[in-house]
């Protein structure tokens, strides 16, 4: 369905220097730096899939999506999707996809909703008839219902977004580009547009490419993700391999009567666990050991630590997600192992 | 064509249901064009009350040459207004993207968007003083010079569009090009006036390079004398035909290079 | 005096800052008057042919050149653009954050437009003047810079930009009311462009309405110092024109000040 092979993108920057001379020496004579926003990206969606797209603030997520979406030229590297290359034929490649980008919206600014959605229609060529179907289809989904008469401007941030991914999906795409859809709100708002990308992931078959920040989205909503950092792919595959291969680390949280003798250095004495496989944090009563469980297992972490001192309560946290994908980040995608 | 007519009425028929909605700026915006025309009228008035004639035209000749340059530019006023907003912020905000996902062509999508009816301060003056100094212009009304005439005003409101369309492409590649449409546009100053008051080399410069004496006075000459059709008028639209298609060219290459905004 | 500097000076920092980040648009807007005053020169060349080439009302076509850049860069150097500003930050609220600092919120405004000033005295005025006075040596073949009138208008100048951003503040306020800052900018520009006399010298104008505009404020904004520095007006006229400039300044001072302490009700009553 979604194949990107190689993808480059390449930016001139206009490097300046600081201060007012910087500023003469840029009008005049501006330096300029190219900077890499993606570099050799490759990877592959089947229909229906949803595909979590995810990496660190600046890592060339949105670049990619826009190359996808046929905004950008890719310097080098070509993406095709259900055949088509988007560069080449924008007009009739754009009728097959729909893309939200949750930072701005592409509806009019001071039209009601309901004309936007007929704009739209004459748009994309939605005859009359699919055109009812189609927003019985979206309002049941999304509940458009109670704000369809105001202007775009009046809405609030939930409804706007819901209204945007409307408005992606009038015309019924095979291909929906979501670029952050729940930035910015509340977890019952976000759970709604998730309930809704669900429906129209099973109901349509609507292969589906999301970028996040919020891991719960992954965690509910992707099949499979792709992880980039500085522009470079650091991980393709599934959520569950994910944890497996780098969902080692285990939080244990002891509580004491005093632990303030606790040192890092002792753990690290008596057990041998080196440099990223060991961190421990304490406070008062409390201190908190997360480790590698491949270098040890849990129970001899226990054990060692009773043998330390007196506990009076122990509780042992499962690796979550975002701190994988944190620990991900950090490594630049070298397992563990 | 017929779907590109219905999205253009759509467009139009939402931005004319916007005005209503704030009348006050839709008057502020059309009594300041109207007094900025009047001010310019005001102008030749006075200069006039101190000559006879002005390079050889009456009063009434270059009132009429004046009011006919006003009807293009505020033709193109009215339907293209938003690609100042190209060349000022959209491209460099980011937000062309939404042009390029949309099954339609970009140019022609800006273009509908808005409908700048703050315009009609040009055209009312512009044909009120046709109106008006017409009958005083010593010109013979003929088939041929009122046919002409009407057909030689669309294109010259594509002399403006073009030279919009080029000037805000190249915020492309700039991120900002409003400084080049204004320094540009602002050259419509020599289209009030017979270019024949200009020296050689400004002649040449408003007739060839930013031609915009096809969009006042070279169609107006024709119609005051009947002098030269095949300069006058032909000139207006070969010169509109070849700079449109080179503002396309320019535009297309410019989509090519958007960078867009943000990572 | 140093603690108002120190209070101060970083408004004008800004200014400059701004002026340099839009420098583009600056210079867009300077080439812009630039081709307009050569159109307005080539049409007065057309008047004063048609007129058979000699002096006209006071002015030879040397006279009108000077007149015409010179008027222009004045426009350009007492321009004010608080009234934009103005109206911008009463549509985004963000008045309410300049009424909250410690400093008065005029001299916020003035500062940060002196900065940009002083830029286009150094790059706009001086080499303007010296392009003229070279012109002027060349046609008439003996040099007539004077420097006592050279400081006569940049007193002047300086009592005009005083008038400009008072007159400026006014109209910024009409914001609260009108929500196109745009059209009233157009409306603005043309009123004080032919106001001023920067479109036609006012002697030219017909007699009744030449003394009318006179005494208007408008025509302090660029008419008067060109005029001094043109070396058309005598003593006594220097010194009544500069005179008036003042009362002006005094007059706009206490009109703009009642329109704000009006304006700042309103804005109490609709809570920014």
């Amino acid at each position: 369905m979604i194949y990107a092979e190689h993808l480059r993108k390449e930016f001139q920057k206009i490097v300046k220097e600081p201060g007012l001379k910087g500023s003469f020496k840029a009008l005049f004579k501006p330096k300029k730096e190219t900077v890499v926003a993606a570099d050799d990206i490759s990877f592959h969606v089947p229909e229906g899939e949803i595909l979590g797209f995810i990496g660190p603030n600046g890592a060339g997520k949105s670049t990619v999506i826009k190359m996808l979406t046929g905004i950008l030229t890719p310097t080098s590297g070509e993406c095709r999707i259900n055949g088509k290359i988007p560069q080449n034929d924008r007009k009739n490649y754009v009728k097959e996809i729909g893309a939200v980008f949750g930072q701005r919206t592409q509806l009019w600014w001071d039209l009601p909703l309901q004309e936007t959605y007929l704009v739209l229609k004459e748009i994309y060529e939605v005859n009359d008839e699919k055109f009812k179907k189609r927003m019985d289809f979206l309002n049941e989904v999304l509940e458009l219902e109670s704000f369809i008469k105001s202007p775009v401007r009046t809405l609030s941030l939930g409804q706007r977004m819901r209204a945007d991914i409307a408005a992606s999906m009038l015309h019924s795409p095979k291909v929906l580009f979501l670029d952050e859809p729940t930035i910015g709100l509340d977890v019952v708002v976000k759970d709604n547009i998730r309930q809704a990308i669900m429906k129209i992931n099973k109901e349509e078959k609507t292969t589906v490419i999301l970028t996040t920040h919020d891991i719960s989205d992954i965690e509910l909503l992707c099949d499979r993700i792709v992880m980039i950092d500085k522009g470079k792919n650091v991980y393709d595959g599934s959520l569950h391999e994910l944890r497996e291969n780098f969902g080692q680390t285990r939080e244990l949280i002891f509580e004491t009567a005093n632990s303030s003798n606790i040192t890092e250095e002792q753990f690290r004495n008596g057990l041998d666990l080196g440099g990223n496989d060991l961190v421990i944090e304490s406070d008062k009563n409390n201190f908190k050991v997360k480790f590698n469980s491949r270098k040890l297992p849990v129970g001899e972490m226990l054990s060692y630590t009773l043998s330390l001192t007196k506990v009076k309560d122990i509780s042992v946290k499962d690796a979550d997600i975002e701190e994988i994908i944190r620990n991900l980040y950090r490594h630049g995608g070298e397992s563990d192992e | 064509m017929r779907r590109i007519w219905k999205i253009y009425k759509l467009l139009a028929a939402q931005n004319l249901k916007r005005l209503m909605e704030y009348r006050a700026d839709f008057l502020t915006g059309a009594i300041s064009f109207l007094i900025d025309q009047a001010i310019g009228i005001a102008f030749i008035f006075i200069i006039f009350t101190q000559i006879p004639q002005l390079a050889g035209f009456t009063f009434e000749q270059i009132l009429f040459i004046y009011g006919f340059s006003q009807i293009p530019k505020g033709l193109d006023h009215l339907l293209t207004d938003n690609l100042w907003c190209v060349g000022y912020f959209i491209v460099r905000k980011g937000d062309f993207d939404k042009y390029l996902i949309r099954p339609i062509n970009p140019l022609f999508h800006v273009i509908a968007e808005t409908f700048q009816v703050d315009a009609i301060g040009e055209l009312v003056v512009g044909i009120v003083l046709l109106i008006y100094a017409a009958p005083n212009a010593g010109l013979h009304i003929t088939v041929w010079t009122v046919i002409l005439s009407i057909i030689a005003v669309p294109f010259a409101a594509l002399i403006y569009t073009s030279l919009k369309i080029m000037t805000s492409a190249f915020a492309f590649w700039m991120k900002s090009s409003g400084f080049i449409i204004q320094m540009v546009y602002g050259m419509n100053e020599f289209s009030k006036y017979p270019v024949t008051i200009y020296s050689f080399p400004v002649r040449i410069f408003v007739t060839y390079i930013i031609p915009f004496a096809f969009t006042g006075y070279y169609p107006s000459l024709y119609i005051l004398t009947e002098s030269d059709p095949l300069f006058n008028i032909g000139g207006v639209i070969v010169v509109s035909v070849v700079l449109f298609a080179v503002s396309l060219l320019i535009w297309n290459k410019g989509i090519s290079s958007y960078e867009s905004a943000g990572a | 005096m140093n603690k108002l500097m120190r209070r101060y000076v970083p408004f004008a920092k800004a200014g400059v800052q701004s002026l340099i980040i839009y420098r583009l648009n600056f210079i867009g807007f300077v080439v812009g008057g630039l081709i307009y005053c050569f159109v307005m020169f080539y049409l007065w060349r057309a008047v004063f042919d048609s007129n058979g080439g000699g002096a006209f009302l006071g002015f030879s076509m040397t006279d009108m050149v000077v007149y015409l850049f010179l008027s222009n860069t004045t426009s350009q150097l007492i321009f004010s653009d608080v009234s934009n500003d103005i109206g911008q930050e009463i549509r985004d609220g963000s008045i309410v954050m300049r009424l909250l600092k410690p400093v008065n919120t005029d001299l916020s405004y003035m500062f940060a437009e002196l900065g940009a000033i002083v830029m286009k005295l150094v790059v706009l005025l001086i080499p303007m003047i010296v392009g003229l006075e070279i012109y002027r040596f060349c046609t008439a073949g003996v040099v007539m810079f004077n420097i006592v009138n050279f400081l006569l208008y940049l007193l002047s100048a300086v009592l005009a930009y005083i008038i400009s951003f008072r007159v400026n503040l006014c109209f910024g306020f009409i914001a609260f009311y009108v929500k196109n800052l745009w059209g009233i900018g157009i409306l603005k520009n043309s009123i004080i462009g032919f106001l001023s006399g920067s479109l036609i010298p006012l002697a030219f104008m017909p007699d009744g309405l030449r003394i009318c505009l006179e005494y208007l404020p408008f025509a302090s904004m660029s008419y008067t110092p060109v005029m001094i520095y043109m070396g058309k007006y005598g003593v006594y006229e220097i010194i009544f024109r500069i005179g008036l400039q003042i009362l002006w300044a005094v007059l706009l001072y206490g009109l703009s000040k009642l329109i704000w302490f009006g304006a700042i009700k309103k804005l109490c009553v609709q809570g920014g």
